[in-house]
């Protein structure tokens, strides 16, 4: 089971601080990020990968970009 | 209200003195105006980093305030420091702005500081850097890089690393934060 964080239209650094709190107070091994800039892609992978989270997938449609995590 | 239109006029003109008093120090690059103001803070002189007039074509995008009286103690002190300036500019353009306005947001868990266009977030319990943002500049990706996921006290000073407004710009937001973080 995944959980989802959608953090369209916000800027950073909430799609970043949402992302850190599901990191940190989720229980689901994969977390979905749905953000819609380059800059918030590379914000979020950043964050998470400093957590120790793995980034699985990166999927682009559009400006949107869906970024699969998955935490140890 | 006669008297309040004559203080009025009086602030007015107060405040252009002090601006006729003052100069700007433009330099080749980002790193020059930070070694310079370092060497200038250092011998005691009242500097400030400002973001350039826009009738000021050459140089970079930050440029240093300062007495203008003193243009010959500081011309010589930076000659000797093997930094001259490219050019020393008196200060009368009103949209001159200083670099170190901070806003600072407190997003519960998380507290981020704005200085100039470069965002610092901090997570507040453990201090470590999340976040980086802004700017726009060639070196954020690189900055970011090495900042997000290191503690405050750990972290390297983007002052030392970067080589741009942003870099600049992203180490005062770091001593803000180390100032409202650390005790």
């Amino acid at each position: 089971m995944s959980v989802t964080v959608d953090a369209r239209g916000l800027s950073c650094p909430q799609p970043v601080l949402m992302t850190m709190n599901e990191i940190k107070g989720g229980s689901e091994k994969e977390i979905k990020v749905l953000v819609d800039s380059e800059a918030s892609r590379e914000n979020v992978s950043r964050a998470a990968v400093s957590q120790g989270c793995q980034i699985v997938d990166t999927t682009q449609d559009g400006e949107e970009y869906t970024i699969l995590l998955t935490r140890d | 209200m006669l008297i309040r239109r004559l203080l009025s006029r009086f602030k007015r003109q107060e405040s252009r003195k002090d601006r006729d008093d003052l100069g700007i120090l433009v330099f080749a690059n980002t790193s020059e105006v930070i070694q310079a103001e370092r060497v200038l803070k250092n011998g005691g002189w009242p500097v400030r980093v400002m973001g350039p007039p826009p009738g000021i074509q050459s140089g970079c995008d930050l440029v240093i305030e300062f007495p203008l009286m003193e243009e010959l103690h500081l011309q010589r002190l930076l000659t000797d420091a093997g930094i001259p300036p490219l050019e020393v500019v008196p200060v009368n353009d009103p949209l001159l702005k200083p670099v170190d306005l901070f806003h600072t947001k407190d997003f519960g868990g998380y507290l981020m500081i704005r200085a100039a266009n470069m965002k610092l977030t901090v997570d507040k319990e453990s201090l470590v850097i999340v976040n980086v943002s802004g700017g726009g500049c060639p070196d954020v990706p690189y900055l970011a890089g090495l900042m997000v996921g290191q503690t405050l006290m750990d972290t390297p000073s983007p002052g030392t690393m970067g080589h741009t407004l942003c870099g600049y710009a992203l180490k005062l937001a770091l001593e803000e934060m180390e100032r409202q973080c650390l005790p």
